[in-house]
This record gives C-alpha cells, structure tokens and sequence, in this order.
C-alpha cells in the first residue's frame, strides 16, 4: 500500500505539480519510520496497537499532503517533527486506555538472552529479572506527562528542546518532568533494596 | 542523608545528564565525594535508566517487524484489487485498439497517441486500485473522494474516470 500512496503522490506530482508542499510528507513518513517505530516501543504498545498508530499516522500525513493544509514553506525537519508529534499523541491515547508494558519480564529476559549468546548465570538473572519488573511496573504507572518526555529524551535522542517543541512545553518544564520521572524509578529500585 | 543532600537531590538528574552549569556541576561532584546516599541515589537513577532502555529496546524489536499497514494489508484482498485494475485495464485497451483498429476512418490516432491513451488508461486503473484500497479506511474518505475526482479530472476519458465517477456518486 506504501509503494501505491507513494506512487499516487509522484502521480499528483507530476501531472499538477500543485498539490504537493516542497517537502513530501509520505517521503519523511517512510525515511522516519524507524524513528516513530522507537517511539512507539517507548510507549510500551504491541506490534499490534503499533500498527495502528502508524496506520493512523500515514493517513494523517496523506491527508496533510492532499489537503494541501500545510504550507510549502515547512522544511523536512518541520515535517519530522510534525509526524513525531502525530504519532506521540496517538501512542499516548493508546497508553492511556491499555496501560501497557504488559510484556512479562521472563519473556524480555528470553529474547534477550537468545540475542546475546553469551548468557549470565542464573542468580544474577534472577536479580536482573526483579530490578526489571520493577521499572517495568513503574513505567506503566509513569503518568503520561512524564513517560512522553523521558521516551522522547532518553530513548529516541532528542534534546530538551527538540522534546519540548515536540510537546508544546518549555524546555525547563521538560528538564522538570525528566527529574520526575527519572527519580520515580530510581526511588522505587531504592524502595524495593536494589543495590546501584 | 545530610539536610543539604535535598537541594544536591534536586540536581542529580541533571548533574547525570551534564545538564549543569559547571559551577553547579562542581559543587554536586564535591557533595558527591563525601556523601554515600547521594552516590547512591545517582547510581540508581543511572540503573534505572539502563533497565528502561532494555525495555524500551524489547518493545523496539516486537515493533521492528511492523511493515506498514501491516495489519491492514492483511485484511486488503489484493488479488481482487488486482483483478479489478486488471480488468479495467484490458476494457480501456481493447477500447482504444477497437477505436483505432475497427474504426480506422473514426478516429486516425498514431501509435504514439495509442501507447500515450493505454498509458494514461494504466495509470488510471493504477490509481483507482489504491482510492478502493483507501476506502478501506473510514478515515479517508475524504482523501478518496479527492482521489476520484482527480482520476475524472485528469483521465476523462478512461473507464476507470467512468467507475470514479459511479463511485464518487
């Protein structure tokens, strides 16, 4: 369907050369993708509710392209950060109905060690396992103020204010959620006697 | 904990992130040598980042294998949409041969109009396919209306601009 709506694009293009803006959204749709896979994973949603989202997301930027609502003059970083606002929210909504990060840690631990060839003892996978549930159990519950942030800082490189454009927040309110946040889960390893 | 280790705590996140100035940067790392809580406080808040990362890279690699419209694609029945773009596409060819061929004295086109009119009939049929798979989508209605219109506007002659427009109705 991808190659189809790129194809149609390339069509308007050519035949009216009107209806595009400069920077085609469906082209940083399918260069950013992996981008907006990280953020999605960050949210904690399944391949399923994934997507979706992304479904949801091209169809908004197809729509953008059609509609000629935004304007030529965006650059294709306008347009990166437009999708990653898209698909922050639409993950968002999805957080907040399914709460998610169901993924038990067991499973997390198996894939992690079939990648990793070299394994580690059993003990010390059982400490791992316990200090991951807890992050876990804790990143579900993160209220979806601070989990956007700390998704958008730590997992997929932004900077403080890239965050906050993203997130319509200043800067210094996104350094103020990341402490939040950041400390939650650290207090909660603390509370539970994890060693650092 | 020290009474001053709650002003250092406040600083923590982003004296690990080297978001300080270094004047900050300095006093926290000073606090830092002689308070055993705070180091801790500060490892912990590194663990802790480490562990999410490892969750966020699980989600990641379940999400790695999303091909867009993955779920969508499944439930899209290609081969009927191929079947109609197909057969719109032998109706507007064998139209264009039978006007050209049968009916010479009608209508003298040269080949190069012949292959311009079963191009611009591909093309068509090509864009009709996508609009029906669109449709699939509630939310796109509109972009599949404009889809049609575009089809009727651009390829009039066409037998897919003759089904848009059955569609559009």
């Amino acid at each position: 369907m991808n190659q189809i709506i790129a194809d149609f694009v390339v069509e308007m293009d050519h035949a009216t050369n009107e209806w595009l803006p400069e920077s085609n959204l469906m082209e940083v749709f399918s260069a950013e993708l992996w981008r907006l896979k990280r953020i999605i994973a960050g949210m904690g949603l399944s391949a399923s509710d994934g997507d979706d989202v992304l479904q949801d997301v091209s169809i908004r930027a197809l729509k953008q392209c059609r509609g000629g609502s935004r304007t030529a003059l965006l650059s294709r970083e306008d347009d990166v950060k437009w999708l990653i606002k898209v698909t922050v929210n639409r993950c968002l909504m999805e957080h907040r109905r399914r709460r998610t990060f169901r993924r038990h840690v067991s499973e997390i631990l198996k894939r992690r060690l079939e990648t990793k060839k070299a394994s580690k003892p059993a003990v010390e996978n059982v400490i791992v396992a316990e200090e991951l549930e807890i992050v876990r159990e804790n990143l579900q519950k993160l209220d979806d103020s601070l989990l956007a942030p700390m998704v958008l800082r730590y997992f997929c490189d932004l900077n403080s204010k890239e965050v906050g454009e993203i997130l319509a927040l200043s800067p210094s309110a996104v350094r103020s959620r990341l402490r939040e946040a950041r400390m939650i889960l650290a207090k909660r390893l603390l509370e539970r006697g994890v060693e650092p | 904990m020290e009474e001053s280790c709650k002003d250092i705590e406040q600083m923590l996140v982003d004296y690990a992130d080297g978001q300080l100035s270094p004047s900050d940067s300095s006093k926290v790392g000073e606090h830092l040598t002689k308070c055993e809580e705070c180091r801790k406080v500060l490892d912990t808040l590194q663990k802790s980042l480490e562990l999410a990362g490892v969750i966020w890279a699980d989600g990641l690699a379940e999400t790695a294998s999303i091909r867009i419209p993955a779920a969508k694609t499944r439930k899209i029945r290609w081969p009927q949409y191929a079947a109609i773009a197909a057969s719109i596409l032998v109706l507007a060819t064998a139209s264009v041969v039978w006007h050209t061929v049968v009916r010479p004295k009608e209508s003298k086109l040269t080949f190069a109009e012949i292959e311009r009119k079963i191009t611009e009939s591909g093309s068509a049929a090509r864009l009709l396919a996508a609009a029906e798979l669109l449709s699939e989508n509630p939310e796109a209605e509109t972009i599949v209306k404009q889809q049609y219109q575009y089809i009727v506007e651009t390829y009039p002659k066409t037998a897919a601009a003759a089904e848009a427009k059955l569609r559009i109705k």
